[in-house]
This record gives structure tokens, C-alpha cells and sequence, in this order.
């Protein structure tokens, strides 16, 4: 009988509780907000310094569009680069081409086709390539 | 001697005369003159985003509702960060500064610091509460919550073939509430330019 009292006295007792923090959380609340908002509140906290550091800022994510023009100045730009690099290892073969493209075929005959006059790709003059018609001596 | 002399002076002549024409020529300009040199984004397009941006968010209704919805009490706005998804380096703040400039002096829309300038703020605010005279100590906890951010994006299209480009810029902002999620107000500014090389 003792231990029926003591039963009912502790389920009175967890009920009461229960009931008083129920009835604080939906005191918490406002009317229509979700009752797990505390759920994205600690989320959103743990994150928020760092995301906030960026107001006021411009976020650079550009793209890099493809201009002719500019492509091209860069080929000149990359291709002088190369044969300085050329020139400071040591090969002295260079010299201004009446290529029809441009290039470095100085070869006395007609030069036309891929390769160069030296043995082709990776020859002893660095591997150039060369396309075009070549005058020279 | 007379000939050494006359050498002398034409010396002096030829070298302030080379010293000249190799000289770098600075002029000051107006600030609101036009000058496009690249074609790429400069000082007159980030002023007419400014100034059509500027034109719009003081001009939208969105500040009237929101003093009928708060008795007549301001709007507090916060900017936030702006992306630039362009193919150019451009900075926003070019452009935002002159619209947080036009919010004050409208006196329309009240204005908050973000980022790091306000947690410098918070650090001189920490700092008080150690160093301080008690009467001139700044609080904690008694900041303007702001009740919209102001966001954005600039967006680019370049069509180029040969010489010619033609280069499409879109500067976006949005206004959103921040208890609310809802978008109150969007601008744009669209810049085209036709450059030839």
C-alpha cells in the first residue's frame, strides 16, 4: 500500500514537472514560430562570426573570359618569354624568320610540313616545330 | 673655349629636352568626367551604379511600409557582402559607399556597421570596460539590430571576336528582412560597352 502511495506521489510529482516546463517552452514561443527553431539557432551561432566577418565585402569569384584580342597579345607576350628562355640557355639558333607564319624555318629550301630542319620534334635546337615556308641562307 | 661652351648648352638643351618628352604627364581630372580607356570597369560605371542604385532604394516603397508596419519608426539596414561573379576584379564598395552616404544624409533609412569594422567596435567596447572612466564606459548588448541586409552580385557576358568585344555588366542588389527572409526590394543597374582594339 506504502509502495503504491509512493508510486502515485512520484508520478504526480514528474507530471507537475513536466507539465511546468512544457507549459515554459510554449510561453517561449511566439505565436507561429517553429518549436525547433533552437535547433538552427545553434547552428547558425556556431558559424555566424565567420560568415559576418564578410559584410560589406566583395567576394572575388571571376571568370576568366576569353577575349581574341587578348589571347593573342598574350601568345606574343608567352612566345617572347620562351625565347628569351631559350636564348639564356644557350641556343643561339634564333633568328627573325621570313616564315610565312611566322616562324623559325630559315631553312635554304622549302620547308613545309611539321618538324623542324634539325630532326624534328626534340632535336638538338630545344624541339621546335615550325609549319610555313622558309627563306633564308 | 666659346665652342666647349656652346657643347655645354646644347647638351643641357638635348638632355632637358629628352628629360621632357620621357616625363610622365599627370592631370587632374573631374571625378565625373568620362574617360574610358581599356573598356574595362572604371570610376563612371561604378558612379552611375551609384547613382541609379542610390535613385531607386530611396525611392521604392518599401521604406513606407515599413514605417506604416513599425509607427513610423526608421528602418535599420546592415550591408552585407556583395559577389563579384564578373570576368573583372571590381570592388563594390566603389559603389556602396555612395549609397550608405545617400542613406544618411536622406536621413530615410538608418544605417549599422558589420563586419569587421564592427567587431573592431566590439574590441573598443571591450577595451572600455577595462580602461575606461565607468561614466564614459560603453555597454554591451545595447546595439541597433538591423531590420534588413542589403546583398548583391555583379554579373558579366563578354562576346569577343578579333578586335571587337562587347562586354554586358548587371550589378544586382537586393534588400531582404532579416526576420522574415522576404525580399522588399531589388535593384539593377545594366552597363553595356562596345570596345574596339
Amino acid at each position: 500500500m506504502k509502495k503504491n502511495i509512493f508510486i502515485i506521489a512520484l508520478m504526480l510529482l514528474g507530471g507537475l514537472f513536466s507539465g511546468n516546463v512544457n507549459a515554459q517552452q510554449t510561453a517561449l514561443l511566439l505565436a507561429d514560430q517553429n518549436p525547433r527553431y533552437m535547433e538552427s539557432q545553434a547552428k547558425y551561432i556556431r558559424v555566424a562570426d565567420t560568415l559576418n566577418s564578410l559584410h560589406g565585402t566583395t567576394i572575388q569569384n571571376t571568370y576568366k573570359a576569353y577575349d581574341w584580342y587578348e589571347a593573342k597579345l598574350e601568345r606574343r607576350r608567352q612566345n617572347r618569354e620562351w625565347r628569351h628562355e631559350e636564348r639564356m640557355n644557350g641556343y643561339y639558333d634564333y633568328s627573325p624568320s621570313w616564315g610565312l607564319y611566322g616562324g623559325y624555318s630559315y631553312s635554304p629550301f622549302l620547308n613545309y610540313g611539321w618538324g623542324n630542319r634539325w630532326g624534328g620534334y626534340g632535336g638538338r635546337w630545344g624541339g621546335r616545330t615550325s609549319i610555313g615556308i622558309g627563306f633564308g641562307w | 673655349m666659346k665652342f666647349n661652351r656652346i657643347l655645354t648648352v646644347a647638351a643641357i638643351a638635348v638632355s632637358g629636352i629628352f628629360i621632357a618628352s620621357c616625363s610622365r604627364q599627370v592631370t587632374r581630372v573631374s571625378t565625373d568626367q568620362t574617360i574610358d580607356v581599356s573598356g574595362n570597369w572604371n570610376n563612371s560605371d561604378a558612379r552611375m551604379a551609384a547613382d541609379e542604385l542610390t535613385g531607386k532604394i530611396l525611392g521604392a516603397n518599401w521604406i513606407d511600409t515599413h514605417l506604416n508596419e513599425h509607427q513610423g519608426k526608421r528602418p535599420v539596414v546592415i550591408v552585407g557582402f556583395v559577389q563579384n561573379k564578373s570576368h573583372e576584379h571590381i570592388d563594390a564598395e566603389t559603389f556602396l559607399t555612395d549609397i550608405e552616404s545617400s542613406f544618411i544624409q536622406s536621413q530615410k533609412v538608418r544605417l549599422v556597421q558589420g563586419g569587421k569594422k564592427r567587431d573592431e567596435l566590439r574590441a573598443e567596447k571591450a577595451d572600455q570596460q577595462t580602461n575606461a572612466s565607468v561614466s564614459s564606459m560603453k555597454k554591451f548588448g545595447l546595439e541597433n539590430g538591423a531590420d534588413y541586409i542589403l546583398q548583391g552580385s555583379i554579373n558579366s557576358i563578354v562576346d569577343a571576336h578579333k578586335r571587337q568585344k562587347v562586354v554586358y555588366y548587371q550589378v544586382n542588389l537586393e534588400l531582404t528582412n532579416i526576420q522574415t527572409n522576404e525580399v522588399v526590394w531589388i535593384g539593377e543597374k545594366k552597363i553595356a560597352k562596345y570596345v574596339k582594339n
